[in-house]
């Protein structure tokens, strides 16, 4: 079963000049445990179609199949219940809560989830991207780096079955970034979850078994990469 | 929606302090401490009346009877009860008698007593000493005690004499506590105590005078069981019965009802600090969309958000209302340890409950009806927005179950005001203004934006500036308009009110009303009085049969059975004067019915006020009954007559045909205008030639009653300043809100050249307009209510006053003029390269 399957997805928004199609009639499938990069210029959807396929934003047409559920039909609460068991993002910005602490961060989506041992196993993940002597350090008390691994162990807390990331180096200098994106393909490696990266680094896009290029809404180019 | 873990997240939310939430947090105490001060002032008041009810009263039950003593048979059977004391009250002269001869002279208060009163607590008198000792009688003298106001009047002091009807009195003590005062009604003059044979030896006591009984009765059964057997034992008797648990209900009545004003005045600064909290709470949400929508992105319900942010606003709004209720239920004791001796009720200093459940409840109920419809916008926040701005637009006013929430908790707020209202409809009309106020300044901020917006552009840039920051996406225009705007059209409509009621009784009044009123006139008097009266340039004389009586049913239904409304039970509860009348007396305006033939000389007739009639819902034929010196007289109403109370001259409710009545035992009352120049004259005369006469100078009870207003209007204008705070704290708020766009704004403008000068005149055109605005319409408002009022309740003509006019408009222009610039002075301060070199 293809962990994301996108039928004909058309995405148009309104604003004040009139509508602006974001996403054109676009199809698209990701196998189970595939790491998918999505490369293309500023403008070209690239952040709408992880929007599409994460549940965030519904499409205006077309239908979208993740983790065997179709999700175009689902409701507000019940997109909220599907992501919390199916997905997890990283955020270019990090956006982690800034009253609460890194540990803290990392066991919201767990105890949104009912589970038990939810601190347990956040300290656990924090611990696997290194950062089990932050563990009550607030946001504001972190670097650039060690947010974004705060924000990584938060998304794949839940064992998610496809983690998205959107630009997850992008607010990072080259040293910090690449350790980060080294950690994202460990973590991949090693449970196996389906990754959906939104980036511009082609470099990073070449991480991924699969690249697809997309230009005005439409995937123009989807190739194997060369690693 | 899952409650714990919303608290959880919600109590992790908090650690983030209250920036942001100052101004609701100040409005929510400030409004919870004005009504819980409010009801624990009053409840310590009513609760000390109630725990002194048989001071106040002089005993466990008080019968009273006007015109007459008990009969023999009356008096055994109220000492069958208990100890009987009896107390006799009047109005009379009091003359200083100075080198032999009567000098200054003074309306007093007369109460004459046995030797045991009072049956509770104690009179205060300077020398201490009994009050027996001090009211002995000799062969030629008695003693009195007197206030010290009759001393000063009189110019005389203790051990003077003083003469009153035919006795002369040696004041031997100086009256400073009075036990039963309170439950004596209003006093036209200072008070004078003697024995009861002191006044015997007056010669005032005759059969007619206005004299009041009271028979003080200190029991060990319950007041209710001797209601019923005095019902049953005298069913004619005319008895007047107060209990020790309704001592002074006057008085009670009044504070029960400032009391309710006074928490509608603290539910309005709810109200107008309501304004702030929607806004702050909408502005603290704002702030956090990001964080909402990564909740969401992570798998957070909607539910689960609203909880989370619900949970967070209440805990800040029960903290507020925690420190409200310390400071109001502290209020008492701030009262007792400023003024102590000087309250006039017995008052028992504690910690009242009861109004701080009150007050709790309106603040946390008002405070989820303003927070609940921006928490319920905020629960709609797309999680896409975390990667742009521009996503499909969201529900604006939230979903209809939370609306209806907001909705339930003000319909608490309204309903628990009416409940706990003595006066529901009163309440409801004050509730429905404000309601109508609040939803009225909403609409004209926004059309006032919308004009603004629609103005042509103008070339003075200035100008041109200060209206783009007026209608600018975020503008404090709205907030400031209908909080500021509510409190300023309270303020005018309170101010408004005062100005046409003091003028009437200032001014208008002495137009209308006698120079004087003699009272107790004896029927051999009256050709002398009247002969004494036209030797002077005098005017509107009248002089009419007065004898009291009391109106004891209706169509034969018992009056305190009989349905009646509201605003006509005053009519029974006390007794009435009557008159009698072969013509209609001069002015008289009969509305219904006819008047009865001149030589009429059949059944009782009557002639009654037609509004009271209404009231009582009684029309043409139907009956009264009245108990007269004992007897009970039954007449048909023949007409209804419109009175006139407000212009001070002799009015009764109940005209009766003679008769009957013109039998009974009774004197004569009589007004008169005479020049001021003559003024002096009339009075030394009729008070030389008639020292049984009471004579009542009009001037001196307007005065008084002018002093009474001044004191109640100042301190309803005081009250009507927590709301006008209330407002000053949303304006200060909505200010310090957009400081940052303030400080942007200067920057920017002065690197495009702009003086510090012209980005002041700017802000001071922006805040002056709005406060100008504000206060026009505040002004509109407050004018509107106010004409309402006098109008409808108390049916005068309203009068506008410039003064509040200058007050609502200058001083809504001042204040945010001032608050703005306080504000705006920071960023004028401000050096543009250290903004422009920050991140």
């Amino acid at each position: 079963m293809p962990a994301i399957q996108l039928e004909n997805i058309s995405l148009t928004l309104t604003s004040a000049a009139g509508p602006v199609a974001i996403l054109r009639d676009l199809s698209l499938t990701v196998e189970d445990g595939e790491a998918v990069a999505l490369l293309g210029p500023s403008g070209s959807g690239k952040s709408s179609l992880l929007m599409v396929a994460a549940s965030l934003e519904a499409p205006t047409s077309g239908r979208a199949i993740v983790a065997g559920q179709d999700i175009t039909r689902l409701g507000e609460d019940a997109l909220a219940r599907f992501r919390r068991e199916h997905i997890g993002i990283v955020f270019q910005s990090f956006h982690l809560i800034p009253t609460m602490t890194a540990l803290e961060n990392v066991a919201v989506p767990l105890e949104l989830a009912g589970t038990p041992d939810a601190f347990a196993r956040a300290k656990a993940e924090l611990e696997t991207v290194g950062l089990g002597a932050r563990l009550e350090h607030y946001p504001g008390q972190l670097s650039g780096g060690e947010q974004q691994r705060v924000a990584l162990a938060r998304a794949i807390a839940t064992r998610p079955k496809v983690l998205f990331a959107d630009e997850p180096t992008g607010n990072l200098d080259g040293a910090t970034g690449a350790g980060v994106a080294d950690l994202i393909f460990a973590l991949h490696a090693r449970s196996r979850t389906t990754l959906f990266l939104v980036t511009h680094e082609e470099a990073l896009a070449r991480r991924c078994s699969r690249i697809l290029r997309l230009k005005d809404g439409r995937i123009v180019a989807d190739e194997k990469a060369a690693s | 929606m899952n409650l714990p873990l919303s608290w959880r997240f919600a109590r992790r939310e908090l650690r983030g302090g209250l920036s942001g939430f100052r101004i609701f947090f100040a409005c929510l105490v400030l409004g919870v401490a004005a009504i819980a001060g409010v009801g624990s002032l009053a409840d310590a008041m009513l609760g000390g009346m109630a725990s002194q009810g048989r001071v106040l009263l002089g005993g466990d039950v008080a019968v009273g009877l006007v015109h007459r003593e008990t009969t023999p048979r009356e008096q055994a059977w109220l000492e069958q009860h208990g100890r009987v004391s009896e107390v006799i009250s009047m109005r009379g002269m009091a003359y200083a008698i100075k080198h032999g001869a009567e000098a200054e002279r003074q309306l007093i208060e007369l109460k004459a007593v046995d030797g045991l009163y009072p049956l509770y607590g104690h009179v205060g008198l300077t020398p201490s000493g009994t009050l027996s000792s001090a009211l002995t009688c000799d062969a030629r003298q008695c003693g009195a005690a007197a206030e010290q106001t009759l001393l000063d009047h009189l110019h005389i002091g203790l051990g003077s004499v003083l003469r009153i009807g035919t006795q002369d009195f040696r004041i031997t003590a100086i009256l400073t506590d009075e036990p039963d005062r309170l439950s004596g009604g209003f006093s036209l003059g200072p008070h004078v105590i003697v024995s009861d044979a002191g006044l015997k030896r007056t010669g005032l006591v005759t059969l007619g005078s206005l004299i009041e009984y009271s028979y003080r009765v200190a029991m060990p059964s319950s007041p209710e069981a001797f209601r019923h057997d005095a019902r049953k034992a005298f069913p004619d008797g005319g008895w007047a019965i107060g209990d020790r648990n309704h001592a002074a209900p006057g008085t009670q009545r009044f504070i029960r009802m400032v009391t309710m004003f006074l928490t509608l005045v603290g539910l309005t600064a709810l109200a107008v600090g309501g304004v702030g909290a929607g806004q702050a709470v909408g502005a603290f949400l704002d702030r956090k969309r990001a964080e909402i929508a990564t909740f969401k992105a992570m798998g957070a319900e909607g539910g689960t958000i609203f909880l989370m942010f619900f949970l967070q606003v209440m805990a800040i709004a029960l903290a507020a209302v925690v420190i409200g209720l310390i400071a109001g239920a502290a209020l008492p004791f701030a009262v007792q340890a400023a003024y102590g001796a000087d309250i006039p009720t017995p008052t028992k200093f504690a910690i009242y409950p009861g109004p701080l459940w009150l007050a709790a409840a309106f603040g946390l109920c008002s405070a989820a009806a303003f927070a609940i419809p921006p928490l319920a916008r905020a629960r709609e926040v797309a999680p896409a927005m975390l990667f742009r701005d521009v996503v499909a637009p969201v529900n604006a006013r939230g979903r209809l179950p939370y609306l209806l929430m907001a909705g339930g908790a003000g319909a608490i707020v309204v309903a628990l005001a009416l409940i706990v209202a003595p006066s529901p409809l009163f309440a409801a009309y004050f509730i429905a203004g404000v309601a109508g106020g609040l939803v009225a300044l909403t609409l004209f901020a926004q059309l006032f934006r919308f004009v603004l917006r629609r103005l042509p552009r103008t070339r003075i840039p200035t100008l041109r500036l200060a209206l783009a920051n007026l209608t600018r996406p975020g503008a404090a225009t709205s907030s400031v308009v209908v909080a500021l705007g509510l409190g300023l059209t309270l303020l005018s409509a309170v101010m408004l009110l005062d100005h046409t009621i003091a003028v009437q009784v200032k001014d208008d009044l002495p137009g209308t009303a006698p120079t004087f009123f003699f009272v107790d006139i004896q029927p051999d008097q009256t050709d002398e009085f009247d002969r004494t009266v036209h030797g002077f340039h005098s005017s509107e004389y009248r002089r009419s049969p007065m004898i009291r009586g009391r109106i004891t049913a209706l169509n034969n239904v018992p009056a305190r059975l009989a349905k009646v409304d509201e605003g006509a039970r005053w009519a029974l509860s006390g007794d009435r004067g009557i008159t009698y009348a072969a013509t209609p007396p001069e002015g008289t305006e009969i509305t219904e019915g006819k008047w009865w033939a001149g030589n009429y000389n059949g059944p009782t007739l009557i002639s009654f006020d037609g509004e009271l009639a209404q009231g009582m819902h009684l029309k043409l034929g139907d009956t009264i009954t009245l108990n007269v010196l004992g007897r009970e007289i039954t007449g048909a109403i023949a007409n209804f007559r419109h009175v006139d109370f407000s212009n001070g001259r002799q009015n009764f409710v109940l005209v009766l045909s003679p008769g009957l009545i013109d039998h009974a035992p009774h004197d004569f009352l009589a007004s008169v205008r005479v020049p001021p120049a003559e003024e002096e004259a009339m009075y030394r005369a009729v008070t030389d030639r008639f020292p049984n006469v009471s004579t009542v100078r009009v001037k001196d009870a307007i005065a008084q009653v002018n002093g009474l207003l001044q004191e109640l209007s100042d301190g309803v204008r005081g009250a009507s300043l927590v709301t006008i705070l209330a407002g000053l704290f949303v304006l200060a708020g909505a200010i310090a809100a957009g400081q940052r766009a303030r400080l942007y704004d200067s920057t920017v403008l002065k690197v495009l050249g702009a003086t510090r000068a012209r980005i002041a005149a700017v802000y001071a055109l922006e805040y002056g307009l709005i406060g100008f605005v504000t206060g026009i319409l505040a002004l509109g408002a407050g004018t509107l209510a106010a004409w309402a009022v006098t109008h409808y309740v108390f049916g005068v003509k309203f009068l506008f006053d410039a003064g509040t006019a200058l007050i609502t408009v200058g001083g809504g222009a001042f204040a945010t003029l001032v608050f703005g610039l306080v504000a705006a002075w920071a960023a004028l301060s401000a050096r543009p390269a250290r903004l422009l070199r920050a991140p």
